[in-house]
């Protein structure tokens, strides 16, 4: 559906998922890397734990439907070969730091004097200035700064960050859009622009805006050992099951009580509980604990409850009861869970690429959404380091055979 | 003169509730879109109901959560069960030229606002249904919250420490990455009928959305049998790299070495350049292989000093590092506060409250952040009267009838 729309990923590795969410809805993204190859394929994992540029699972992850090509910007001749790319781009993302493309000529008002219409995408941590745009970052760094890292772990231990980086992933979703708002404008206006995220400020949507407690004078949340403490209140989320760990809600209030209601009868019926435990004022629950009716010794006590309940049934068992009544129970799964589960099968979710020269067939997670009219297809696997040189530079810039040998003999391709 | 907002010609019937979905249609108020949110005056938005809360009143106009989430929307509030009401929707239906839900499959169909159905009121209309697990296969049905979906991910069991059962991620992790996912879908589609004049229909499963964001772990797992578990704050790549403790109560600072240059400047900052030359910790390798002193080594030193001291040390010899920020630090963050994160908005009922700004920003056409989100009903009459024309006469029998609940 984005057919026609022509994007260049210059990329890190900060940046690489909005190229290819480009590329899934249907746009021409060329990945342009320096000769070589992207610093991100010398990433790990690398399949089967072998180093090579092929073979890194961090380059195959966020790589999928895009050309490449490579091309050398230190130089002025590959400078200028980029600036007749440009000519023709819809969309130009990078995710280097403030300054250093402008510092080569090619910063947005370098770019957009070409080609007005360009929308150029900056994703880096903190933004394009400010007094902390030049700090050095990672994905821990990001999610320290973004209030949401003090939100992860257990109480007693310092927080803990997920054991896959996320930062910028949820920068590179929101730069995704932001571009197609841009890129809509500019079918109306003629006209691009510079869209500047920072992944700082993406960070802010996860975490159920706590970080706005603060400024609007609410109550801190913190972390607690599977689960969130919220002012007084402490929510266990992760809870065991005869064979491991679900997760299962057991909050309160006019929308969340209804829940604790229907799954306290269930635990009555079963003999977990008595008559005045079932019968308790759910909906009203957080404000009895928090003015005192309730004492927080009998929110344990009745935590315990549930928790012996959930103890009482393997995960599959509470998992097929919350699927029947509507209880907020699920199993925690494991990467090999996620592939198994009859959900994901039937509907044809996961995605495999086949790599001949590798002789394997990736396996992706599928579409992001079904598009009725214009569906999302992977059609190609991650380029080889250069892979489209010749499409692109024959092709498309109309270069003959002895230029592009001779770019390639200078090293800008 | 004010800018053209780049989503001014766009028209948004929104029955998004709860987390995942308004996040979507709320970006697109930020850029000019007009978004109609519908509220049932049968079931609360349990946003509505949880906090943080304005001054700690739990009263629903005064949660910051729904306030964040819904900024710059009208609110019309009717009550779906009467018919009259799905009339009114039938007209919205008309104007509109995308209409969003959030809600368990079936329930759209119930009030007959079923793709098909709204499709022969407006032919080129874009639907796009967001919920947990997609609108077709087995746990089509499964309803629920983002804790839910985030532990059927897998995420959960991503985060933790090695010797502990998984913390998981903060609570609903699914419900803050799907709505990205799903704004770049429809966005997409607006462009497609922009361009060809075809509507569409867009069934987005959050999981689904979410699952993108473990393509590493799954990739590697399938091709190289590899098993993921939480290893705490260790990191592949890098070394030091973890949360060391700070002065004060539950204070931190993350520091992450991507080179061995970044340990060298740590080391002249702690002044302690031999440890630079020590075999222990010379190259990345050994440094990993030796961790456990070296975390207790550079944990001495931050304990001593404030984690924004830390912090300002060290970024000032180029090594990454940040106080790991709860609310108070990111209400004081000077780049927060450059970027203009907490945005300052009058709500009917609540007063001057703040919502976070636009996540990013656009140069020639910015995001108006100006308008709070809607109190309950609070723009009943301004949708009847000035976007669907209805009479004062009409109005009034709606209001008489109950239709507005």
């Amino acid at each position: 559906m984005l057919n026609g729309c022509r994007v260049l990923d210059l990329t890190t590795d900060r940046g690489l998922m909005c190229g290819q969410m480009l590329g899934d809805l249907g746009a021409d993204v060329i990945k342009v890397e320096p000769p070589g190859g992207s610093p991100v394929r010398a990433m790990k994992p690398f399949f089967a734990d072998e180093p090579g540029p092929e073979r890194s699972v961090y380059w195959w992850a966020y790589n999928r439907n895009k050309r490449g090509i490579t091309l050398n910007l230190e130089t002025a001749v590959g400078r200028d070969l980029f600036r007749q790319l440009v000519k023709s781009a819809d969309i130009l993302i990078e995710s280097d730091n403030p300054g250093h493309l402008a510092a080569a000529g090619l910063g947005y008002s370098d770019l957009s004097a070409i080609n007005p219409a360009l929308v150029y995408v900056s994703i880096t941590p903190f933004g394009q200035d400010g007094p902390k745009a030049s700090y050095a970052d990672s994905d821990l760094i990001v999610m320290a700064a973004s209030g949401v890292l003090i939100l992860y772990g257990d109480e007693d231990r310092p927080p803990v960050r997920m054991s896959v980086p996320q930062a910028y992933l949820h920068a590179c979703a929101d730069a995704t859009g932001a571009a197609l708002i841009a890129y809509y404008d500019r079918l109306n206006s003629g006209l691009g622009q510079h869209v500047d995220v920072a992944a700082q400020q993406s960070l802010g949507l996860a975490q159920q805006s706590t970080l706005l407690a603060a400024t609007v004078g609410g109550d801190e949340t913190r972390r607690m050992a599977g689960g969130v403490k919220m002012g007084p209140i402490r929510v266990p989320l992760v809870w065991e099951a005869k064979d491991g760990l679900v997760t299962c809600v057991f909050l309160f209030g006019s929308a969340l009580g209804v829940f604790t209601r229907k799954m306290m009868n269930f635990i009555y019926e079963k003999g977990f509980c008595d008559q005045a435990t079932r019968d308790k004022d759910w909906i009203a629950y957080a404000d009895m604990l928090l003015t005192g009716r309730e004492p927080f010794e009998e929110y344990e006590r009745v935590k315990g409850v549930v928790a012996a309940f959930l103890r009482s049934m393997t995960k599959a068992e509470s998992f097929e009861l919350a699927r029947e009544h509507g209880f907020l129970i699920a199993p925690l799964a494991t990467t090999d869970d996620v592939l198994a589960n009859p959900q994901f099968i039937a509907r044809e979710y996961w995605q495999t690429i086949e790599d001949r020269e590798l002789g394997l067939k990736l396996t992706y997670p599928g579409p992001f959404a079904r598009l009725s009219t214009t569906p999302i297809t992977y059609q190609r696997r991650p380029p080889r380091v250069g892979e489209h040189n010749r499409e692109i530079y024959l092709g498309d810039l109309g270069l003959s055979d002895r230029e592009v040998s001779n770019l390639i003999e200078q090293g800008v391709i | 003169m004010a800018t053209r907002l780049p989503l001014s010609d766009v028209k948004v019937l929104d029955f998004m509730w709860v987390l995942a979905g308004p996040g979507i249609t709320r970006a697109m108020a930020d850029y000019g879109a007009t978004i109609i949110r519908i509220e049932s005056t049968q079931r609360v938005d349990p946003t509505r109901t949880v906090g943080p809360f304005k001054d700690n009143n739990t009263n629903p106009e005064f949660s910051a959560l729904y306030g964040n989430n819904n900024a710059g929307k009208l609110g019309l509030s009717l009550d779906l069960s009467k018919p009259e009401a799905r009339a009114i929707v039938l007209d919205l239906v008309r104007w509109a030229d995308v209409v969003s839900e959030s809600f368990s499959p079936k329930a759209m169909r119930n009030w007959g606002f079923d793709y098909e159905s709204l499709r022969a009121v407006k032919p080129d209309i874009i639907m796009i249904s967001s919920c947990l697990m997609g609108q077709t296969g087995p746990l089509a049905r499964f309803a629920g919250f983002g804790n839910l979906a985030a532990a059927l991910c897998g995420f959960y069991n991503l985060v933790g420490w090695p010797d502990r059962s998984p913390s998981g991620p903060y609570s609903a992790y699914t419900d803050y990455i799907a709505p990205r996912f799903g704004l770049a879908a429809l966005m997409a589609a607006l462009i497609h009928r922009k361009r060809t004049g075809q509507g569409q229909y867009i069934d987005q499963a959050q999981a689904e959305s979410a699952l993108q964001l473990l393509t590493l772990p799954i990739l590697d797992s399938v091709a190289s049998g590899r098993k993921y578990s939480p290893i705490g704050n260790d990191d592949l790549e890098h070394a030091p790299h973890g949360i060391y403790p700070a002065a004060g109560d539950d204070r931190w600072v993350a520091i992450a070495c991507r080179t061995d240059d970044q340990w060298r400047a740590l080391c002249t900052a702690m002044t302690q350049p031999q440890l630079a030359d020590d075999s222990r910790f010379g190259t990345f390798a050994a440094r990993r292989a030796h961790r456990e002193e070296l975390d207790r080594l550079v944990g001495e030193w931050t304990a001593r000093r404030t984690p924004q001291d830390t912090e300002q040390m060290l970024q000032a010899s180029g090594v990454p590092a940040h106080t790991v920020a709860n609310t108070f630090d990111a209400n004081d963050d000077p780049q927060l506060r450059h970027r203009g994160h907490f945005v300052p908005v009058n709500h009917a009922v609540a007063g001057e409250t703040f919502v976070e700004s636009s996540r990013y920003r656009f140069s020639r056409t910015p995001a108006d952040v100006t308008r709070a989100s809607n109190a309950l009903g609070q723009h009943n009459q301004y949708v009847l009267e000035k976007v669907l024309g209805y009479s004062d006469d009409r109005i009034s029998e709606l209001v008489a009838g109950g239709v507005l609940g």
